[in-house]
């Protein structure tokens, strides 16, 4: 099964992380070219799960992912403060 | 003039707002939890996380403020948040500096019981080979005195610890010796069966403060089929310790454990209701460990994370029907997820934090002088695998032990804001890494995640406790007593 993801939606850190969290079902092989990130996927050996739903999860989960990389885009900076502030009289700073 | 605005003044105004740091994880089809970097969450459905993401949530949504206060979003300009966050995760982290506080003695693998699921390798009494003695006694508590820790509880383990009774009233009265300079909080458990206590060990331990960590696994006859021993009458010793030593020490001084074997599985509601029966007013529903006689023996694998989970909502559904009932009773492995949950206290459980609690908030010492990284990591010891051994009380030094390299790799693959899996996860904040189970059952210490047991049981619990908040307000309310103010 091949599933071709337009890149301008779906980063690489996005489908990559997806496809960690189906390690247990899934066999992922990723690869990108010309603004498409590719997915070649198969149900792993002794998986017996049906394609088709395990599939359609994977789908909700690479949306997920996407809208993690989103957030987690906004937030950086504001998380490095805010743990900067945390340690800044703690003296466990070097 | 009012010394008051008019009331237009307090109405919500739309204005642009940024995200807070948070994670986010599906709750059911429907819904999604959110958990900011201190635990704390909220409950959405998919189509408002989409609104809140994309910055089009009205300032009167409903859900508008309560994700401001629990600093999932602030307004433009908005410092408090950020103070705020900063303090909590400052008060979460705080334990982590104070360094080892749980120091446990393996005084003798000597035990009176041969339990099938036994995590440790036991020895037949009579070998007294497996003793500790007062030479690695002293070495040990050498290092124990090295903690900065200003709390020190010093916990006698074994096989059956009483059998070295003559030790453990050497170590204590050491121990109290060095404190009258140290200055401690010094604290003693003695995890036992009960099996072996006279009168005169309670006496000692209510003279010098000990406190008893038991075990209880149920009923007469499931505890007695659990654990056998000569005479097939550990149940019966047990209650009778329990007796005299409540009478002695203090009702609250003995606390126990239960092991769930399985023939546990179907009898939950009887291994509460034999809590409740013995006046205890906590359990703590725990699973088997993969380690020592309970993998050779299979017990193991006699039931899978998913089992285990019924087992564990059955019960903690019972749990909640005696307390609507009028009868407090608390699980405790719940109480400590839901205190990450519901408060900024971290409760410091060894098995779930980050990084994990591995020499950093409890180290073993051996009968035989080693130090083990964990409770866990002696019983993989014991299999074969030493991996965990960080030292040995004649050899190493302080030093030595706690930059051992293992134990340095353990922490550091168990910090779960930088783990494949857990960075992104909601219940992260409330979870933590077990590195020792991981390379016991896969061989890396980082385990992956989707394929862990670990995992799987985490986030079952995790998720069960929230669809219980926000589908019972009793259940909640009695939660929020569980784990007391915030």
């Amino acid at each position: 099964m091949r599933l071709d993801l337009d890149q301008s939606v779906y980063s690489l850190e996005a489908v990559q992380k997806a496809a960690y969290r189906f390690i247990d079902r899934l066999t992922i092989l990723i690869s990108q070219s010309e603004g498409i990130i590719t997915c070649d996927i198969d149900l792993i050996v002794g998986c017996d799960a049906l394609l088709d739903p395990v599939l359609a999860d994977f789908k909700r989960e690479l949306l997920d992912q996407q809208l993690r990389v989103q957030i987690k885009k906004e937030t950086t900076d504001v998380r490095n403060l805010i743990l900067s502030y945390a340690f800044s009289r703690s003296g466990l700073q070097g | 003039m009012s010394k008051f605005q008019p009331l237009i003044a307090y109405v919500a105004v739309d204005q642009e707002y940024e995200l807070l740091p948070f994670k986010f994880e599906p709750l059911g089809n429907e819904e999604v939890v959110l958990s900011n970097m201190v635990g704390e969450f909220a409950i959405l459905g998919r189509n408002k996380l989409e609104s809140l993401i994309n910055h089009t949530l009205a300032a009167s949504d409903p859900d508008y403020g309560m994700l401001r206060a629990k600093h999932l979003l602030r307004e433009k300009g908005e410092r408090v948040p950020l103070e705020l966050l900063a303090l909590k995760a400052r008060t979460k982290l705080a334990n982590k500096a104070n360094f080892t506080n749980l120091h446990l003695f393996v005084v003798s693998l000597r035990c009176d019981h041969s339990c099938q699921y036994c995590q440790v390798s036991r020895q037949s009494e009579d070998k007294a080979k497996f003793d500790m003695t007062e030479e690695t006694a002293e070495k040990a508590l050498d290092i124990v005195f090295r903690s900065p820790n200003p709390a020190i509880k010093i916990e006698f383990q074994g096989g059956e610890p009483l059998l070295n009774w003559a030790l453990i009233k050497y170590v204590v009265e050491k121990a109290e010796v060095r404190n009258k300079i140290e200055q401690r909080n010094l604290q003693f458990v003695i995890t036992t069966t009960l099996s072996l206590a006279t009168d005169e060990m309670l006496e000692y331990c209510r003279d010098h403060g000990i406190v008893l960590s038991s075990s209880l696994d149920g009923p007469e006859d499931l505890h007695n089929k659990n654990r056998p021993r000569p005479g097939r009458d550990s149940y019966a010793r047990f209650v009778d310790g329990l007796k005299r030593a409540r009478n002695i020490i203090g009702y609250d001084a003995v606390s126990a454990l239960m092991t769930t074997s399985p023939a546990s599985m179907v009898r939950v509601r009887d291994i509460i209701d034999e809590y409740v029966k013995l006046g205890f007013s906590s359990i703590f529903l725990r699973h088997l460990s993969p380690y020592g006689f309970a993998l050779k023996t299979k017990s193991y694998q006699a039931y899978n994370v998913d089992r285990w989970l019924e087992f564990f909502k059955e019960g903690l559904a019972y749990i909640l029907e005696l307390n609507k009932a009028g009868t407090s009773f608390v699980e405790q492995y719940s109480a400590i997820l839901l205190t990450k949950m519901l408060t900024v206290r971290d409760p410091g459980f060894v098995d779930i934090s980050s990084p994990c609690g591995a020499g950093i908030s409890a180290v073993v010492f051996n009968y035989d002088g080693d130090v083990y990284a964990s409770d866990e990591s002696r019983m993989l010891h014991e299999m074969g695998d030493s991996t965990f051994r960080i030292g040995n009380v004649y050899e190493n030094t302080y030093e030595e032990i706690f930059t051992n390299e293992s134990l340095l790799s353990a922490l550091e693959d168990s910090f779960t804001l930088s783990s494949p899996g857990c960075a992104d996860c909601a219940i992260e904040p409330w979870c933590g890494s077990d590195p020792v189970f991981h390379h016991g059952m896969t061989g890396d210490m980082l385990g992956r995640k989707p394929e862990s047991e670990f995992c799987k049981r985490q986030m079952g619990i995790a998720k069960y406790l929230l669809t219980l908040m926000k589908t019972d307000p009793e259940a909640k309310k009695i939660f929020m007593d569980w784990v007391g103010p915030c």
